[in-house]
Formats: C-alpha cells, sequence, structure tokens
C-alpha cells in the first residue's frame, strides 16, 4: 500500500524522515513482538519500569540443565562497599582456567548481574572458563565514579584473588555489553595507566563508550528501535549529571574521550549498523589501530542495538555469536 | 521471544499477542525471509523445535528455537501439526499445545506458501486489498463477497495501533494492515457503529465497498488526531471533510498553512488556545473554555497575528487556521507511539 493512498502528513522533528540504515527484515519481525518490552525512548520517569523489565532471568533459568556450577563472592567494590559476584564455572573444571570479567548491560541505570548473560555463559561450556558477573552499583542514584570504579575494584579483585577463584592469571579478559562494554573500556584504559592487573583482551559489544551524542549514528535513531538518543541522554545524565557532553569528563567513564589508546589488550569490537553506537563503536576500534594496537571490528548490517539478545534465533544474530566465540576461542581458549 | 511473549504478557495482560504474531510473520514476508528464517522465527515464538515438510521434494527442515538448523529428522509427535498447500508444518512441544501454537502454525505455513512460490498473496490479507485503491475493484468486491459485505450496505474502518488497549474485545472483522506507520490494526465496522472499546482509535466515513479506501484513509487521519488519555477515540465524521482533505495531503504536498503556524505552536499556551478558539463563537466563549482572562486572549491573539500572514479570527483565516491546527495535531501526533508502559 502506498503512502500516497494513505495521505499521510509527514513529521516534523522527532518523527521527520531521516536517511538510516534500514532494519534487517528478521530483527524488524523481532521488533513488532519486542515492542513495548523495551521502549525505544527511555526518560528518566521509566527508570523504574526498566528495572523490572530488564532485570535478569533466575539462576535456574540460565544455568539449569548445563553442566555449571555458580558460587556467589562478595568483593569489595569502591570505597571498601561489600558487592556481589556470581562466579560461574564448569562442573568439571579442574586448576586454574581462564577468566572473564564481565559487566552487565542496562543503560547504567538497570540492569543485573544476570542480564544478558546468556551468550557470556556459553563460553563456561565451550572455552572451560571462569566467569566472574559482578553487580556495580547504579545510576542516578551512584553517579560516576560508583560504577566504574566498582568495575575497577572487581578486576582488582579478581586479579589478586586469581588462586582462590581458580584463573589464569595470563588469560583474564574484560568483556562487557553496551553500558557494560563502555565500563569495560575504561577499567581496561585504567588498568594501563594505574599499574593494574594485566588483560588478554577486551570483549566491547555495542559499547557505551560516548556521552557527547555527537555522531551521525546518534541523530539517526531517535524514537526508534531499542535505546535511541533520547535513552543514551537519560543514561549518561544519570551516570554525569550536569557534567554530560561538558569538558570534565573522565575517559574511564567515557572511553570515546580517551586520546592515549596505546598499550591496551586486544580488542574485539561489535555493533549494527542500525543503532546509535555504530559511529562510536567504529571510531573507537579505528582510534586503537591509529596507535598501533590490536581491534577486531564487526558491523552487522541492519542490527538495531543488542539484537543478539532480544532476537537470537536469526541469521544476523547467530552470525554474530559465531564470529565473538571465534575470537574468544583464539584469545582465551586453549 | 518466547520469553520475551510471556513477558509482555505479564507486563501488560491486555496485549494482544495473536496480533503481534500476524505482524511478525507480515514483516518476515515483505522482507524476503528465507525457509530458515520462517522456520527460526516460528520455533523462536513457540519455544520448541519447528519443522516443515514440503512436497513433492519431500524437503524437510528442522529448526530449534535457537535458529539451529538440526541434522536429525527427530522423532516427536506431531499433535500440533497443520497440513495446508501441499505441505506439513508441526511444531515439537512436549505436552499440551499452547495458546498461540495454532496462529504461530497458520501464519508459518501462509508464509512458506508465499516463500516457495505456492502463493503468490495471502489468502487472509483479503483486508489489506480491499482497503487498497491501487487493488483492481472487482478483486476487491470479491473480496468483500468472501468476507460477507454487503454490496448495498456501507461500512466503517476503525484503525488501532497493535499495542492499543481494549476495554472489551468483540468478535470483529479485523487484520493487520501495513502503513507507512508499520503494521496497523484495522477492523471494519457497519456503517451505524461508531465507537469502539479501545483506544487510541479512529474511526473512519461511512463509505460503500467500493471506497472503503476513503474509509481506510479517514480512519488514519482520525487515529492520528487521537491523544490518549484526553482524545481516545477520534471519529471522523466528527470534522467531515476536513478529515477528508488531510487525507489527501501528503509527504510531496504539506499544508501551506501548517507549516506557518509551527511558529505559534513553539509557545507553550498554543494548543490550548487554538482548540478553545477554534469550538467556540468569540474571543470571550474563547476565554472561558481556556480559563483564562479576556485581555489574556486577546494578547495571544495578538502574537498570533503577528505570527501569520493572514488573521486567525477573520472569516476565511478561522477556517485557515483550523484546518492547518488539525495539521499540526496530525503532525505531531504520538498517537502511533507506544506509550511509557506504566500508563497503560
Amino acid at each position: 500500500m502506498t503512502e500516497r493512498h494513505l495521505g499521510v502528513i509527514e513529521g516534523v522533528g522527532r518523527q521527520a524522515r531521516v536517511g538510516r540504515p534500514p532494519f534487517d527484515p528478521e530483527l524488524r519481525a523481532g521488533l513488532a513482538i519486542v515492542g513495548g518490552m523495551f521502549p525505544p525512548t527511555v526518560t528518566s520517569e521509566l527508570i523504574d519500569f526498566m528495572r523490572v523489565s530488564y532485570a535478569g532471568p533466575p539462576l535456574d533459568t540460565l544455568i539449569g540443565g548445563r553442566s555449571i556450577r555458580c558460587e556467589d563472592r562478595v568483593f569489595e567494590g569502591y570505597e571498601g562497599h561489600a558487592l556481589t559476584a556470581s562466579v560461574f564455572r564448569h562442573e568439571r573444571a579442574s586448576g586454574r582456567r581462564p577468566g572473564i570479567l564481565f559487566v552487565h548491560s542496562g543503560g547504567m541505570m538497570f540492569g543485573d548481574r544476570f542480564s544478558g548473560l546468556d551468550r557470556m555463559i556459553d563460553f563456561v561450556e565451550l572455552l572451560g572458563v571462569v566467569l566472574v558477573s559482578i553487580e556495580y552499583r547504579l545510576a542516578p542514584e551512584h553517579r560516576d565514579p560508583y560504577p566504574r570504579e566498582d568495575v575497577y575494584a572487581a578486576l582488582e579483585w579478581m586479579a589478586s584473588n586469581a588462586e582462590s577463584l581458580g584463573v589464569r592469571l595470563d588469560r583474564l579478559l574484560i568483556a562487557g555489553a553496551s553500558a557494560g562494554g563502555g565500563l569495560a573500556a575504561g577499567a581496561a584504559l585504567a588498568a594501563r595507566d594505574r599499574g593494574g592487573p594485566r588483560l588478554c583482551g577486551q570483549l566491547l559489544d555495542y559499547p557505551m563508550l560516548d556521552d557527547r551524542g555527537i555522531t551521525k549514528s546518534t541523530r539517526q535513531f531517535d524514537g526508534i528501535g531499542v535505546w535511541d538518543r533520547v535513552s543514551n541522554e537519560t543514561g549518561w545524565s544519570a551516570l554525569l549529571g550536569d557534567a554530560r557532553g561538558g569538558p570534565d569528563v573522565s575517559a574511564y567513564a567515557a572511553p570515546a574521550r580517551a586520546t592515549r589508546l596505546h598499550d591496551l589488550p586486544p580488542a574485539f569490537l561489535d555493533v549494527g549498523s542500525a543503532e546509535i553506537f555504530r559511529d562510536e563503536t567504529v571510531a573507537y576500534a579505528d582510534a586503537l589501530w591509529n596507535a598501533g594496537g590490536d581491534a577486531e571490528l564487526h558491523v552487522w548490517p541492519g542490527g538495531f542495538h543488542a539484537f543478539d539478545i532480544f532476537a537470537p534465533h536469526t541469521a544476523l544474530s547467530r552470525g554474530m555469536i559465531a564470529t565473538r566465540r571465534a575470537w574468544m576461542s583464539r584469545v582465551l581458549g586453549d | 521471544m518466547q520469553e520475551l511473549l510471556a513477558r509482555l504478557k505479564a507486563l501488560d495482560p491486555n496485549a494482544s499477542l495473536a496480533l503481534r504474531i500476524i505482524a511478525c510473520f507480515d514483516e518476515l514476508v515483505r522482507g524476503g525471509v528465507n525457509i530458515h528464517g520462517l522456520l527460526g522465527a516460528a520455533a523462536s515464538l513457540a519455544g520448541c523445535v519447528a519443522g516443515y515438510a514440503g512436497q513433492p521434494s519431500a524437503r524437510t527442515m528442522r529448526v530449534a528455537p535457537s535458529g539451529e538448523i538440526l541434522k536429525d529428522r527427530g522423532t516427536a509427535t506431531r499433535d500440533c501439526a497443520l497440513e495446508a498447500d501441499g505441505m506439513t508444518v508441526w511444531l515439537e512441544r512436549d505436552g499440551p499445545a499452547h495458546v498461540n501454537d495454532r496462529m504461530i502454525l497458520e501464519r508459518l505455513a501462509l508464509a512458506l506458501a508465499v516463500r516457495s512460490g505456492h502463493r503468490a498473496e495471502d489468502p487472509l490479507r483479503r483486508l489489506g486489498d480491499l482497503l487498497d485503491a491501487g487493488v483492481d475493484v472487482s478483486a476487491r468486491r470479491a473480496i468483500a463477497a468472501k468476507l460477507g459485505l454487503a454490496p448495498q450496505l456501507k461500512y466503517r474502518v476503525a484503525s488501532l495501533p497493535l499495542f492499543a488497549t481494549w476495554r472489551q474485545h468483540r468478535e470483529l472483522l479485523e487484520d493487520v494492515v501495513h502503513s507507512p506507520f508499520g503494521p496497523l490494526h484495522v477492523c471494519v465496522l457497519r456503517a451505524e457503529v461508531k465507537t469502539i472499546d479501545a483506544s487510541p482509535c479512529g474511526i473512519g466515513v461511512a463509505t460503500g465497498i467500493d471506497d472503503l479506501h476513503r474509509s481506510f484513509s479517514t480512519a488514519l487521519v482520525s487515529l492520528r488526531l487521537c491523544a490518549v488519555p484526553n482524545v481516545p477515540v477520534v471519529v471522523a465524521d466528527d470534522y467531515g471533510g476536513l478529515v477528508d482533505l488531510l487525507a489527501q495531503c501528503s509527504i510531496d504536498r504539506p499544508l501551506l498553512d501548517a507549516e506557518e503556524l509551527e511558529s505559534v505552536m513553539q509557545h507553550p499556551w498554543a494548543a490550548q488556545t487554538l482548540d478553545a478558539l477554534l469550538r467556540s463563537a468569540s474571543v470571550r466563549d474563547a476565554s472561558r473554555i481556556a480559563g483564562v482572562h479576556h485581555s489574556t486572549m486577546q494578547a495571544r491573539l495578538e502574537t498570533m497575528r503577528d505570527l501569520l500572514s493572514f488573521d486567525p479570527m477573520d472569516g476565511i483565516g478561522r477556517t485557515r487556521v483550523g484546518l492547518a491546527f488539525l495539521a499540526w495535531r496530525i503532525r505531531h501526533s504520538t498517537a502511533l507511539d507506544l506509550p511509557p508502559p506504566g500508563n497503560r
């Protein structure tokens, strides 16, 4: 049915027609289902809703029927605050194994250590890794530097307790998705600058890196898809308050701000072409290469934000998951 | 996606999951997604293996909810199966069928038939054709007859977003139809029915079978005039020729005065003031409706006169500003935006 027959009146402002890559057809079909679960535009009024809607699945759902054990440990976060880490390992694991510190998604404001964990837990079975997923304190109740310093404290805790956790120090990797991807990249920068634990890799899934909202892709996805321009502003404002977009934002909070990108662990970055984080992810990979670093970048055509979590059955998601696994296997596998 | 559907139902018990399933398969067919992808979507929606056996090549494929193709032929019972167009589709579910299984299989079978070239079109998608002026009128008449619509009677089309809130969902002639705004829920009502227990909802003008596309386009304009919770339902009849006119505006030909009105609408008082002015016979009446002092209303009118190239209170100016205001409301409509979940 053509638009002419319907006689629509084109919107202005937020509804205005903007050239943007179309969503992949399978993912568009997925959006017909997801619509309403994860509103495209998350404002601060929706934080409470999102904390319910985006809560991680129960532990049973995650590891039921799998050869995985989970134990909860307590670590000291920023300023010595007690925080929880869930440690997942293979039932038959023995000796010290490669370790992953995972930082969950949720726009800095919601999510928990079980959110979006399915694909990470796969590595426990696939590669026999020890997976540590942490609670870090969330904005706006806990603004910068709490989230990032909680993550950094977890990294130090994991390294200094490597023996009791059964983790090999020569194969320690940090991983994060979305907001967690930004925090993971920030922790890698901080570990370099502070002489902290040596990382063998940083896995940055569609990372939230730039508080300035200046990219073309940020403007392209406004009011549509998953996690739009306004949602991103909500997240960064929750984290940084009035400092958002200003001159005083730390590169550990917003790694797109980093100007020195040398001597960082090998990076894997993946992102959809149809999401706001496309440009900042591509720019970060580019900056790593320009600094002489090792980075692998994949831009999945027509992918909206975190499409592998919302629609894992699609061809695009399976491609993303398999490609990520191949890199993880090279970096962490025996 | 099965888990997402369950969560969605928990968050919003009124959500129409069947419509979402229809919309999901529509998008897959429109996007030219292959058989593997179609089975993957079905499996993901159902949360169990989905399979199909085609004829005459006896091609079989089974796909897991993860989207992986399964190599073996499977041993599951095929209680949950459907035969159509010379093929069989099934869900390998342990235990009793789920409420949406039938819908998933029906839509899967149709999508597979289109993909395999057995069908050029979706036989259940007749409502979309009925409302499309691009479809030959004799074909539309034939569809209407099949749907039990009488050629001598008039009908109205109601349009709603898939996420509309229903207080009571009666048995209706309904379907999901594509629009530039994505999939929309449409219902065909008898001419005398001018209400529907759902919001937001636009109800089009009554027309004969041959002109149902006009009813649909006025329904779409009416839907976009909705503003939940204050304006849950708009009936095109209330605006008559104005809605008809607005339905004929297009992206290529935006309304002249609507552009000009944008400067007025920058004022926070503008929408309420214009609404009051258009619903009253005098400035004094308008002040009362808007709940502001007469002098305040006069001052606002002055501001409007300064910003517009015409006097909004003078003769034809009233009509111009009235039409432009409706166009502005449609332009800035949020009726098709998903409402914040907590507010439903």
